[in-house]
């Protein structure tokens, strides 16, 4: 079982060619896909929104090495927070998605504060219970949040005013990568800088950064309160795309499934994040197509499969299978 | 004063179904420290089965009862053997992964077999008799439940603090390899903590029915409300647990006599300020 | 000149060809449902009624083929009923949508349909907002509204002076108690206390206890059906509440699918709905045989008529109308016919299906439960449309 040493992940994010590999073979990907699958974009752009907030949890989980059960909480808060900015203030969707970004980074704030204090167990269940008190809230506000039915009535104008959003769903499918895209580029850049090499080393060992003088804590939070910011995002956008937010965004199985596609892609890595997901959602999509009363045994089989024979997630696949060969020679 | 002996009461009996549900879990979880978020499937497969045998066989219920536990037992062994004496090593998040996986698995066999609807196990008609105490009425299965419970957490008590069963299992899992230079047979003394969890998660489920109907999702469906009772009880401690599901299930109650509307708002407000002085559990203090 | 002849021989073949296409042409239906997941029953119940009225009724209107395809969408999931009805829309260019369990997930086609100009056909989701939210949603189910209010009617007409209203807190849940309290002292009745239980409620003690306290003689109760309904009416008859001579009036509580996990408990069981799979009428009975015959295992409930009735008039809105949605819909609105159910008609302007609610009243027959017919209120509009 050979892990990957943290040095050799921070000589790869730094390496020179790297940088630019990955960003080209996203576009492609992106291009790919509109081309490939024009009829389902509907999906492709739920895809891309999961994988705004899967990328937000991997800067928690992956970076800084904080486990919580609760990442719905800001994701659902910056969702409402979009959709009642659009329905009271003004429906520009830029302007939509810096509320849903401001709401993520408080609420992660202020449940950071305690939440980075605790630790294992402890950790889950708090931010389970935060996320449950939200969910609550929202639920009961029924004047304000539409409460079971959903908040409804949210309508946008073109992005820029220049993009308007299309029947068929072009628009947003750009729209949601785009986001994505530049979030991977800033987050890219944050693991690669001091700031990112100090997670690394809270994750590794929280006491001996300590020793070296690291406020442990409170980098803790601002990863906290930048993972929330971009949760916040997603949230914001999948109400904007949707036109509408139910209180399932605040659902357990929802923080549940973001940490089992993180796990499956390979945390700590960026790229991990978006094929956990991508993998993640498309076996669901097509085993709950074919025969939506046992797909349950391909997500569990997988889930196990990986877990024993890739345990640093499906990323570490091509790494894998060029050792195996690299073994036979 | 009734409003608070109701209280009480009923916080009492539903503590004792919330402990009943989570005492498998805190063997498996708190005892041998692995995120086993297949507890509830123990629970799910104990469940069916005896479903099964009480409405398909006609079989009584106390009869169907060991045979679902023992049977339980017979999956959980080889389960052990094959996959979970590598989950153990794991870290803290693949654990989650491979127990998701094994819960998913579970979950998708019920479903095949018996349908997603609700799955009841028949009992004898006496336990749902209302029984007067004199100041509250309460049906006759919460008294058994009660008197199943409070013989369990003895039970288990003496066995992890009183037997050499107990001090083996403790020593294994503090230093694997110093409890295995001693001559503990560590392999073997997981086998056995693990089908004790299994089965008494099988049992947990078959009696805590009553109120928590089982069906094929029951393993999710619950999952936040038997890590709640863990989290709070702490790790490592039953008694812990079990203070932890009678005082949660007092606060349950509380909260929905006297502040029905937020009910839900209040109880996870209370854990988490609990959890936040208390973040080991109640019984532990913080480090 | 022969260059001439052979081009426009090609074009009248062309042209044949073309219209011969219209005449049979291939309608699709698109039908988005849960089909996975805790809350697979409805799309399970939602499929075998169509079939059943495929099997009965041909899959052939005018001489075009219907073809109904299924998507999933896992549960309440807004966000994945949008994907599903675009890529129903663009790449199987359905012309008539249908399905929808749950309320978010039938408001969040409406922008799409308006656009589409293309009819959904509601089987389930019971909000009445919903149908302001498009002139293409039609519904084919129930509101709360419409079951709730002949509840209080009937209560009040049988002896109910006092009655406590218990619901789960969701807009389901407020709706049934609103429609029911104001229905209930428009009779003379009282309604003494207003109990509102958390939808993760698994206790339901404490307010069996609040509702003896409270002096009603009857409880008017809505839940979600599953576990929720097993332990209220578990509780209900095992902490003396009969005993205590306190009435139950309900609505869907026992449905046909999960009465039965129910067991001796919800013998006695008072509800008034709009269907119960033992109503007596032919029709019933050969929809019965035929979903026997089918599927064998399966028991119709709610949600099996309201996608039955869905299937039949998406047949005569093709039949009227092809597939124009905009003429689909005016030859829907006030429709009537024979249902299984008995008889309905869908009002002009609530877009919603009118129809009796019966009151029934659950029995053991034979090895099963079963809720028996034994009064009803006639033609119930959606009650809750105008609020």
């Amino acid at each position: 079982m050979i892990r990957i040493s943290t040095i050799d992940i921070v000589r790869t994010s730094l390496g020179g060619t790297g940088k630019l590999l990955p960003v080209a073979i996203l576009i492609t990907c992106a291009f790919a896909a509109f081309w490939l699958f024009p009829y389902d974009l509907g999906f492709l752009t739920q895809m891309l929104i999961m994988m705004v907030f899967v990328v937000s949890f991997d800067l928690i989980l992956g970076y800084a090495g904080v486990a919580t059960l609760g990442h719905a909480a800001m994701y659902g808060c910056g969702a409402y927070a979009a959709g009642l900015f659009a329905i009271h203030a003004s429906p520009d969707p830029l302007l939509g998605l810096a509320v849903g970004a401001v709401i993520g980074a408080l609420i992660a704030f202020f449940s950071g504060l305690l939440l980075m204090r605790a630790h294992g167990l402890s950790l889950l269940m708090l931010s389970i219970a935060i996320t449950m008190v939200l969910q609550e809230i929202a639920s009961k506000a029924r004047d304000v949040t539409g409460g079971a039915d959903g908040l409804t009535g949210i309508s946008m104008t073109p992005i820029l005013g220049v993009f308007e959003f299309d029947f068929i769903g072009k628009t947003a499918f750009w729209y949601a990568f785009s986001v994505l895209f530049i979030i991977l580029v800033v987050l890219r850049v944050l693991v690669a800088s001091p700031f990112g090499l100090a997670l690394r080393g809270i994750k590794d060992s929280p006491s001996r950064m300590r020793a070296i003088g690291t406020p442990v804590y409170w980098r803790k939070v601002t990863a906290y309160v930048i993972g929330g910011t971009i949760a916040g995002i997603a949230g914001a956008l999948s109400a904007q795309i949707t036109s509408l937010v139910s209180v399932e965004a605040f659902n357990f199985a929802l923080s549940a499934d973001v940490m089992v596609m993180l796990i499956l892609g390979g945390a700590g890595r960026l790229y991990g994040a978006l094929i956990g997901t991508l993998v993640f959602m498309t076996v669901r999509h097509v085993a709950a197509s074919i025969d939506p009363f046992n797909w349950l045994f391909v997500i569990g089989f997988m889930l196990l499969a990986v877990v024993f024979f890739l345990p640093d997630g499906l990323i570490s696949l091509p790494r894998r299978v060029a050792g195996m060969i690299g073994a036979r020679k | 004063m009734t409003v608070a002996l109701s209280i009480v009461v009923d916080g009492i009996a539903y503590g004792m179904i919330l402990f009943m549900i989570s005492v498998g879990l805190s063997v498996t979880m708190g005892l041998m420290r692995i995120v086993n978020l297949a507890h509830g499937g123990f629970a799910l497969l104990g469940g069916a089965c005896a479903h099964v045998l009480t409405m398909r066989y006609g079989m009584p219920f106390v009869p169907a009862l060991a045979a679902s536990v023992i049977a339980v037992i017979v999956i959980a062994i080889p389960l052990e053997r094959l996959v979970y004496r590598h989950i153990y090593r794991f870290s803290e998040l693949e654990q989650v992964l491979a127990t998701i996986g094994i819960v998913f698995v579970m979950i998708a066999t019920v479903n095949l077999f018996l349908g997603s609807t609700l799955l009841t196990i028949r009992m004898p008609p006496e336990v749902s008799l209302p029984v007067n105490l004199g100041f509250k009425v309460l049906p006759l299965h919460r008294i058994i439940v009660i008197v199943v419970g409070l013989l369990m957490v003895t039970g288990l008590y003496l066995l992890v603090e009183r037997t050499r069963f107990g001090i083996y299992l403790r020593a294994a899992v503090d230093n694997q390899n110093t409890a295995a230079s001693l001559g503990i047979d560590t392999p073997k003394v997981y086998l056995a903590a693990f089908a004790l969890g299994a089965g008494l998660a099988a049992v947990g489920g078959i009696l805590g029915a009553e109120l928590l109907p089982i069906e094929a999702y029951y393993p999710l469906r619950y999952m936040v409300l038997f890590l709640t009772v863990v989290t709070v009880g702490g790790m490592g401690s039953i008694v812990g647990s079990f203070i932890a599901a009678l005082s949660l299930g007092i606060l349950d109650t509380a909260g929905r006599y006297l502040l029905p509307d937020v009910g839900t708002i209040f109880f996870f407000l209370a854990i988490i300020a609990l959890l936040a002085l208390r973040p080991n559990g109640l019984l532990v203090r913080p480090s | 000149m022969r260059r001439l002849c052979a081009g426009l021989l090609a074009t009248a073949i062309a042209t044949f060809a073309l219209g011969g296409a219209a005449l049979a042409e291939t309608i699709k239906v698109g039908v988005i449902a849960t089909f996975s997941g805790p809350n697979a029953i409805w799309g399970k119940q939602f499929k075998e009624a169509i079939q059943v009225y495929v099997a009965q009724h041909g899959n052939e209107v005018n001489g075009n083929t219907i073809e109904f395809i299924y998507k999933d969408v896992g549960g309440p999931n807004p966000d994945a009923s949008k994907a599903a009805a675009q890529e129903l829309l663009i790449r199987e260019g359905v012309k008539y949508l249908a399905g929808f369990d749950f309320t978010p997930n039938a408001l969040a086609v409406a922008p799409l349909i308006n656009q589409a100009k293309v009819p959904a056909i509601i089987f389930n989701a019971a909000t009445s907002a919903i149908n302001k939210q498009s002139k293409y949603f039609v519904r084919t189910s129930f509101t709360l509204w419409q079951v709730a209010v002949p509840a209080a009617q009937w209560a009040a007409k049988n002896g109910a002076k006092k009655v406590v209203t218990a619901v789960s807190d969701y807009n389901p849940g407020i709706d049934a108690e609103t429609a029911f309290g104001s229905a209930f002292e428009q009779q003379g009745g009282t309604i003494v206390e207003k109990i509102r239980m958390p939808l993760q409620t698994t206790d339901f003690a404490p307010f069996m206890q609040r509702i003896k306290n409270s002096g009603a003689d009857t409880v008017f109760a809505f839940l979600p059906a599953g576990p929720a309904t097993f332990a209220f009416t578990k509780a209900y008859s095992e902490n003396g509440l009969k005993e205590a001579g306190i009435g139950f009036i309900g609505t869907g509580e026992t449905d046909e699918t999960t009465i039965d996990a129910l067991g001796e408990q919800a013998i006695g069981l008072t509800t008034a709905y709009h269907y119960s799979d033992v109503h007596t009428s032919d029709l019933n009975r050969a929809f019965a045989a035929k979903l026997g015959e089918l599927f064998p295992k399966s028991r119709a409930n709610m949600a099996s008529m309201g996608a039955y009735d869905g299937a039949h008039l998406i047949y005569k809105m093709i039949e009227l109308a092809g597939t124009d949605g905009d003429k689909a819909i005016e030859a829907a609105k006030g429709l009537s016919w024979e249902s299984p159910r008995g008889p309905v008609s869908i009002d002009p302007t609530s877009r919603h299906v009118v129809q009796n609610v019966y009151i029934r009243r659950v029995e053991r027959d034979g090895g099963r439960l079963v809720n028996r017919e034994f009064d009803l209120v006639k033609s119930v509009p959606d009650l809750g449309f105008d609020r």
